[in-house]
């Protein structure tokens, strides 16, 4: 008896049986989508929220005892969760909108207004105060068709425990406590300018580069942060299980939690010039309620700046073409 | 303001994922985790049944993989062994891997005739090995790992895996 005989029992799997589980694996995601709330245009305007909120509930840091703050919050990671827009739903239903999700005491020390459109790359960066970086590459096709700069946000939220119980409770979270700490303290959220290049080809979008710095979330010290940040998940509709696996591995000083779309087709890590970043692909709802146009979306981070890519109709080469050729 | 005015909605929207490509990822461990569970418990529908499960049970758990603990086979293999573990406890009478072979073989009738009686053959001394053999034999032949990686998945040295395994390659050789 050799390796040849002891390997001659392996077969592949038969054709029916590899259709029949895979049917039943996009089923199970199926199920979760089904049971989303209907109302899937209001809701996206929320997930970005709730992102918004997850990063408020999960960033960590390091001390800062001048301040009494945990400065936190450079992204350097992406995760992704699965939304329950079921939740979403909920709290809409409560008109518990996001910032009021921790606190109803809310101040906008900076407003960034409308975005202001520029001329050049050059003037981008003088309102941004970053260098901006440009695509070398361009698909055929493809051009530069404007340049629109956001300002720099700060807010402050004054944190209020009874209003996030209030939300848990809510969503029925009855396991979790809201930690200690966190009452009257403030959270203050600083979005540095984002710039935004466009790109069109026959007269329609074709992309669009957005680059900033990261964002940047300071919490009052002393909160048990993955215990927030278990919060957060659970509120982003993460079943208890995973929510606490996720919150203890997860390196909260460096990772933005992000939903994962609905309608994401596949996504996958990628490369970029030395930099991890993910690739995402997903199908636009069309006019009629259909599937609309692929679009691919590139999110990456390098040197304390953030980037992404957002495609439509490119390919997936094209897509990383260009943004590996920024310079 | 609403936040979503204030954050980078865009960015936001867009999703990462610390998580492989599902469609390689598919294709290129559900023969392996098909065999393993052939060479294992050696049913055709058992196997697909603890195939199934396995993949279930890691799609349902993929936010809790991590890749810098582990590469996503051994992750995959350690929930199939699992899987593995919960069905033997479950105590199913269990059908040789010779009907699995008869079931799935391909070629001509004659072909099929010698590769069922080879199959008999092994099937019926896999059978008669005892499980911690069993097990190796089943990562090491149906799911195609190599020595330091059943010893990754099983905490064995991988001296002692190639130890295992060649003393029960020696056995089923002598009883061949």
């Amino acid at each position: 008896m050799d390796d040849t005989q002891l390997n001659s029992l392996r077969r592949d799997p038969s054709p029916a049986f590899a259709a029949r589980l895979r049917a039943s694996l996009r089923e199970h995601d199926a199920l979760r989508r089904r049971s989303a709330w209907p109302g899937m245009k209001a809701a996206a305007a929320s997930l970005v929220a709730v992102a918004g909120i997850a990063g408020l509930l999960s960033v960590p840091a390091v001390r800062a005892s001048a301040q009494s703050f945990l400065a936190l919050f450079r992204v350097v990671n992406f995760v992704a969760v699965p939304v329950d827009e079921s939740r979403i739903a909920m709290l809409e239903a409560e008109k518990l909108d996001p910032p009021h999700l921790i606190g109803e005491q809310m101040q906008m020390l900076e407003d960034p207004g409308p975005p202001t459109a520029v001329v050049s790359p050059e003037q981008a960066a003088s309102a941004a105060g970053f260098a901006v970086r440009v695509p070398a590459y361009m698909p055929t096709g493809v051009y530069p068709s404007g340049i629109e700069v956001k300002g720099q946000a700060h807010l402050q939220v004054t944190a209020d425990g009874d209003r996030l119980r209030q939300v848990m409770d809510t969503l029925g979270i009855s396991d979790l406590e809201v930690p200690d700490g966190l009452d009257g303290g403030i959270v203050d959220v600083r979005i540095p300018p984002i710039v935004m290049m466009r790109y069109d080809r026959g007269g329609a979008i074709a992309a669009q580069l957005v680059q900033a710095r990261s964002p940047a979330v300071s919490l009052p010290g002393g909160i048990d942060l993955r215990a927030l940040g278990e919060i957060g998940l659970r509120i982003l509709g993460l079943p208890p299980v995973e929510a606490r696996e996720f919150a203890a591995a997860i390196d909260w000083q460096s990772t933005l939690i992000v939903p994962l779309p609905a309608n994401a087709s596949s996504f996958k890590q990628v490369d970029i010039s030395g930099h991890p970043g993910v690739f995402i692909q997903r199908a636009r709802p069309a006019q009629n309620g259909g599937r609309g146009p692929i679009a691919n979306a590139l999110l990456w981070s390098a040197n304390g700046m953030v980037f992404g890519l957002e495609a439509t109709g490119l390919s997936y080469d094209d897509s990383l073409r260009m943004a590996e050729s920024l310079q | 303001m609403p936040l979503e005015h204030a954050m980078p909605g865009r960015l936001a929207r867009w999703v990462s994922a610390a998580e492989p490509d599902w469609d390689a990822v598919y294709a290129d461990e559900l023969p392996r985790i098909y065999n393993f569970f052939r060479y294992r418990f050696g049913v055709t529908a058992d196997a697909e049944d603890l195939t199934a499960r396995t993949f279930e049970k890691a799609w349902r758990g993929r936010f809790r993989y991590r890749r810098d603990l582990a590469a996503f086979s051994t992750w995959l293999f350690s929930i199939a062994r699992n899987v593995a573990a919960d069905h033997l406890r479950a105590r199913r009478p269990f059908v040789t891997l010779d009907e699995a072979a008869a079931v799935t073989a391909a070629g001509t009738p004659e072909e099929q005739a010698i590769r069922n009686s080879d199959g008999e053959r092994l099937a019926a001394l896999l059978q008669q090995l005892p499980d911690r053999e069993r097990e190796l034999l089943a990562m090491k032949y149906g799911a195609g790992q190599t020595n330091r990686a059943i010893a990754t998945a099983t905490g064995l040295s991988e001296s002692n895996v190639g130890t295992i395994v060649h003393r029960a390659v020696q056995t089923l050789r002598e009883r061949w």
